[in-house]
């Protein structure tokens, strides 16, 4: 029973999927008028696609057996031309198709997009990088298919298949009734096929995928593999999964062996059914012709391809539904943190940041608040290193400053504005991030070092690379600023993406400046560089800064230590060490493991 | 052409499924080529007095028949056929990637083989499982029916297949030409995932600058971009498929002018003239499948060819036949004069001469791009020196089996790889058979039993891409005792670089004073912890040993060694750890 019902469901799609298939529509909506353009050549190449069987058929009556020459030349000039109307409509309408559905889906890209621009950073927190991607390439390159050949499919397949039928009810009744006899056991058994196949080709897309896996993984991993003298092992578990691939496959071949011939033995018989009774219909001259006969025969030849092609569009749809479920989903994601509306703009600011009785949670309990009733001043100019141990709250905190979330009790100000009152946009154009690993965007140095104000001139570029120190690698690198960084900035080596990230910073010229000092070992004489740069674009703005380095600690206006999410204390390197707290102790370890 | 016979030399296997399915093709094709010819028959019959039709109708339904049962055993053996060559190349060009240096990975993306071991290999078994069956069976179809009609009626014949040359050469070119076409729509569609990828990773800074307006502006360019290439691909498409369909209604008409006029002055038979048709008609998919198949089989070279290239590459990295296994000995290591350099190209190491005595551990210091993971990955014979030579125990490397001195070096990596596994199975990795006694007390010696106690599954959580993401702290120690179980006669290290906090730096540096004791170690030292391990520091400068002696001896005597250790790794780490969530945390 509940085998059954799924079964159904299986073959129904699911009902929630009308809103959708809605959605879907609406994409096609501004190319309405090509849509219907595209309708009409559709219609127009089926029809030129139904004459020539029935032609031939009038060919052989009006023409042969009447014995007159004329009207056989006049059928095959109607044959020749619909079947040049079926060439000119069918090119129509597969460039129509193409152009609206490759559009609607560009539409559907940038909308995705947009939308991802909109949602908080918290959505990215919680899933991975990977998935989100996929969303707007290989989700919307499903609906491709649905949309461009599944269309075209259900729709001229439905049509050839009425209209042959209809013809064939014209031409004969009685005949056409022998001819839909098939019909019962065509459908079962595609039914049946499909339902068979559509668990058999997921299994076997599940086992290549396996396959895939393993090998991107032994292949990056294969200094280990080397060292350990492994490879026996995993040629041997390769194999394995490729025997599962196979026995997997071998499923496919055989039903695809099993249905596809037996579609053809449905077509034999069906023609041997309607010679025989129609055969016999002419010898008692019931009214049918030879040429009503051949032009059944001729019909019965492709009758049955549209039938197939239905029942393959089926798979189409279900990946293209699929797809479509998981594109609306991320749609319907809303931002959390969203301008109030009629936000006003933040007006320049001279850079006091003020926390008054902040508490933050990533949701969840308020036991696990990642920042519990935190207080804090930062007056304009002053340089805060952030000191603590992981989860200790020092991300969060300069979260909330870039408003990438808003703080679940209490209020973060800038100037006095709070941040829920003012715009994000206005905010941040007043900001300056550096991250961690120095994220570069693909592009020139130039490109990069502009990105957060585009109509920097090149002077801007060079003043602001001049200012933090990464003039001099820059004008040594072969294409100098013209230098090609590479996806992610690959081309240049972590040292270098961090004063390029620097320079970006010093380029958009914020008055308030967050920064995530860099962990990663760089060689002695980048470190110099890196402290000095980082020295200078501190300089003179209000910064809060994820500090790693002594150095860098040091030279902070104010350390404030992290604990469990609150302030433990506060102070300069010098009173911290004479309070003897947390901050004493981190200290004395770390002057015990470099002795 | 040789790639062509190459690639049919892994048929060679299934010799006898190749022969069954042409063999069973053959006959189907016949049995379908009968159907139309019957027909004919029928419609004569009918004209003719005191017909009957019953036993060419019967005849009709018994080819089907027939077909039905001789394509259904064709596609069961081609399909067997089909699979078995995909599963032979798969595990013969796995095996050949197992075989081949390290060297040749360097020059490699991982990507580019991944391709090559599925998208290059599944053009391949598509033409040597189907494409080639399709060719003949095609080939075969259209032979049979052109020499039907050829014996019924030449004149016609030749009219009807006329346009034959021109579909097979449209269907061709068709293929030719929407190859290149749609590999740009791909290549394009790459672009957009890359630079979708570079937005969604870097959200935050686009964010952080207000920047929002101008990243859409570069990703609609890059959308922009697919949708006109789709263009370029679909009006080939539009073009090629309603033509390769126009071409046999001319052959049609010509049946239909030239044969009703044979019919009327009575040279053929009305029921001639309906096969005739009806043979035009069968005919028309053949000849798009052999233009199609014959595309395949273009593509199936070409990838055939990136595969034996592969195939063909000789592991430039093997013992000779019948090496020793590495004699017994305690771990004493000797570079003489080593030269090396990555790919033959510009040496990273010059002329480095070294002994180290068995039990010994050395400490490798130097800038980036001094050598010193160059100099370590050649005591395992990952790479060859070009000069000089590597002695092991007083062995040279290249000498012995390779899986013999292998197991007795460990290598700990600084960018430690973990399988998709579980920890125990990735502890035990170069010991599978390792108890788990074993594997507890490695993880405990490395000073990460605790650690994994604490885990949801404890040894049994899975780890690596698809499991539990672990700090770089962790997956180190999980490397060690990885080296651990295999009890090694030599420990190569490299300390990572992902810093750590004070209290977990002591905590390894306790694990490595544990592990080292009794193994000649080589450690690449990036905290004066470590270094304070080592018996005695090498300092290299661009490729050359330019200092060795103890910590002390070296404060004084090298000015290099005295900059680093002052100014670069003291300050690296200091109070705070980076495990990989917040990596990109900002």
């Amino acid at each position: 029973m509940s085998r059954a019902r799924r079964a159904w469901g299986i073959l129904r799609g699911e009902e929630r999927r009308a809103r959708k298939l809605r959605g879907l529509l609406a994409l096609l909506r501004p190319y309405r008028v090509r849509v219907a353009l595209m309708m009409v050549a559709l219609v127009a190449a089926v029809a030129a696609s139904l004459a020539p069987p029935y032609l031939a058929g009038r060919a052989i009556d009006d023409g042969i057996r009447a014995g007159d020459l004329g009207a056989l030349n006049v059928v095959v000039a109607l044959l020749i031309v619909s079947a040049l109307v079926n060439f000119a409509a069918t090119y129509a309408q597969t460039y129509l198709v193409s152009w609206v559905g490759q559009r609607a889906l560009q539409d559907l890209r940038i909308r995705l997009f947009e939308h991802l621009q909109r949602l908080s950073v918290g959505f990215y927190e919680k899933r991975r990088t990977g998935v989100v991607i996929s969303r707007l390439t290989n989700d919307v390159q499903a609906l491709d298919q649905l949309v461009t050949d599944g269309v075209v499919t259900l729709f001229s397949s439905s049509l050839t298949l009425l209209g042959t039928a209809a013809i064939l009810v014209i031409l004969d009744p009685e005949l056409a009734l022998i001819t839909f006899l098939t019909f019962p056991l065509l459908l079962v058994g595609s039914v049946i096929f499909r339902l068979a196949s559509a668990g058999a080709y997921r299994l076997t897309r599940e086992r290549i995928a396996l396959i895939t896996a393993y090998l991107q993984e032994t292949l990056s991993g294969i200094r280990v593999v080397r060292s350990f003298g492994q490879e026996r092992r995993h040629e041997e578990h390769l194999s394995e999964l490729n025997e599962a691939n196979r026995a997997a496959n071998m499923k496919t071949v055989n039903l695809n062996a099993a249905y596809f011939p037996s579609v053809e033995l449905l077509s034999a018989v069906a023609t041997a059914a309607i010679l025989l009774y129609g055969g016999n219909q002419v010898i008692d001259g019931n009214g049918v012709t030879i040429g009503v006969l051949a032009s059944f025969v001729f019909y019965l030849a492709n009758f049955f391809d549209p039938i197939q092609q239905l029942s393959q569009l089926y798979t189409t749809y279900q990946a293209g539904m699929a797809a479509l479920d998981k594109i609306f989903e991320l749609l319907d994601e809303e931002p959390e943190v969203a301008d109030r509306p009629g936000a006003a703009g933040l007006p320049p600011v001279r850079g006091e940041i003020r926390f008054e009785g902040v508490s933050f949670g990533y949701g969840g309990e308020e036991d696990t608040f990642a920042l519990q009733d935190v207080d804090l001043t930062v007056p304009p100019g002053q340089t805060v290193a952030l000191v603590g141990a992981t989860g200790a709250g020092k991300s969060t905190l300069v979260k909330l400053v870039a408003r990438f979330y808003d703080p679940v009790r209490g209020r973060v100000t800038v100037d006095g504005h709070d941040l829920r009152e003012v715009s994000a946009g206005s905010l941040r154009s007043q900001l300056g991030i550096v991250p961690q690993e120095g994220f570069l965007f693909s592009g020139t140095i130039r490109d990069n070092i502009a990105f957060g104000r585009p109509g920097a001139t090149d002077e801007d570029v060079l003043a602001a690379a001049t200012a933090v120190g990464a003039d001099e690698f820059i004008a040594r690198l072969p294409d100098g600023f013209d230098t090609e960084v590479g996806e992610r900035g690959g081309h240049l080596s972590a040292g270098q993406r961090q004063l390029v990230a620097f320079a970006r910073a010093a380029c958009a010229d914020p008055r308030i400046l967050i920064l995530d000092e860099a962990t990663s070992n760089v060689d002695v004489h980048t470190e110099g560089r890196i402290e000095h740069g980082l020295r200078r674009l501190l300089a003179g703005r209000t910064a809060i800064v994820i500090a790693h380095r002594l150095s860098t600690i040091r030279g902070a206006g104010r350390i404030v230590v992290l604990d469990g999410g609150r302030i433990a204390e506060q102070g300069t390197h010098d009173e911290l060490i004479a309070a003897g707290g947390a901050y004493a102790r981190l200290y004395r370890d770390w002057a015990r493991q470099a002795a | 052409m040789n790639v062509f016979w190459r690639l049919l030399g892994f048929l060679r296997p299934y010799k006898s499924g190749v022969v069954w399915s042409l063999a069973l093709a053959a006959a189907a094709m016949g049995a379908g080529v009968l159907i139309p010819l019957l027909v004919g028959r029928t419609v004569d019959e009918i004209g003719r007095p005191d017909p009957d039709l019953t036993p060419l109708v019967l005849a009709i339904a018994g080819a089907g028949l027939l077909r039905l049962v001789l394509s259904v055993s064709r596609r069961l053996v081609a399909g067997r056929v089909s699979l078995g060559v995909e599963f032979d190349l798969r595990n013969l060009v796995y095996h050949r990637l197992q075989q081949l240096e390290l060297a040749f990975f360097d020059g490699q993306q991982t990507g580019q083989l991944m391709s090559r071991s599925t998208v290059d290999l599944q053009a391949v078994r598509f033409f040597l499982g189907y494409g080639l069956i399709f060719i003949l069976q095609s080939a075969l179809t259209i032979l049979l029916a052109a020499g039907v009609m050829l014996v019924v009626n030449p004149g016609l014949a030749l009219l009807a297949l006329a346009p034959a040359p021109a579909l097979i050469w449209a269907s061709f070119r068709y293929g030719r030409k929407n190859r290149p076409a749609s590999q740009e729509v791909q290549q394009r569609i790459a672009e957009l995932t890359a630079e979708a990828e570079e937005n969604i990773s870097g959200v935050r800074v686009v964010k952080a600058f207000a920047q929002e307006a101008r990243q859409l502006g570069r990703f609609r360019h890059v959308v922009g971009r697919v949708f006109d290439q789709s263009l370029v691909s679909t009006r080939l498409r539009a073009f090629y498929n309603p033509l390769i369909a126009f071409l046999p209604f001319l052959g049609l008409g010509a049946v239909l002018l030239v044969g009703g006029r044979q019919v009327d002055s009575g040279a053929i038979t009305l029921g001639e003239f309906v096969a005739f048709y009806g043979y035009v008609l069968l005919l028309a998919q053949p000849m798009r499948m052999l233009g199609i198949a014959l595309g395949m089989a273009q593509r199936a070279i070409a990838s055939g060819a990136r595969v034996f290239e592969l195939l063909d590459r000789e592991p430039a990295l093997v013992a000779p036949d019948g090496a020793p296994e590495l004699p017994a000995g305690r771990g004493r290591v000797e570079l003489r004069g080593v030269t090396f350099g990555y790919d033959g190209g510009e040496p990273v190491l010059r002329d480095i001469s070294l002994e180290v005595d068995a039990g010994r551990t050395v400490a490798l210091v130097g800038g980036t791009g001094s050598g010193k993971s160059s100099l370590i990955a050649l005591v395992p014979r990952l790479y060859d020196p070009q000069e000089g030579s590597v002695l092991v125990d007083g062995t040279d490397v290249r000498d012995v089996d390779l899986a013999s001195l292998r197991s007795e070096i460990a290598l700990v990596s600084e960018d430690a790889f973990l399988f998709s596994a579980s920890v125990r199975d990735n502890i035990a990795y170069g010991r599978p058979d390792a108890t788990d006694e074993q594997v507890r007390g490695a993880a405990r010696r490395a000073g990460i039993h605790d650690f994994i106690e604490t885990l949801p599954a404890g040894y049994e959580t899975r780890v690596g891409e698809r499991g539990l993401t672990l700090s770089g702290g962790q997956r180190q120690r999980i490397a060690i005792a990885r080296a651990l179980i295999i009890d090694p006669r030599i420990l190569v290290l490299d300390d990572a670089t992902s810093s750590v906090d004070a209290t977990t730096e002591g905590e390894i540096k306790r694990a490595l004073a544990e592990v080292m004791e009794g193994r000649t170690t080589f450690v690449i030292a990036h905290r004066l912890s470590t270094i304070s391990l080592a018996d005695e520091v090498v300092v290299l400068e661009e490729g050359r040993i330019t200092a060795r002696g103890t910590h002390e001896e070296l404060l004084e005597s090298s000015p290099l060694y005295a900059e680093i250790v002052e100014k670069g790794l003291p300050d690296q780490v200091f109070l705070t750890r980076k495990p990989e969530e917040e990596v990109a945390s900002l």
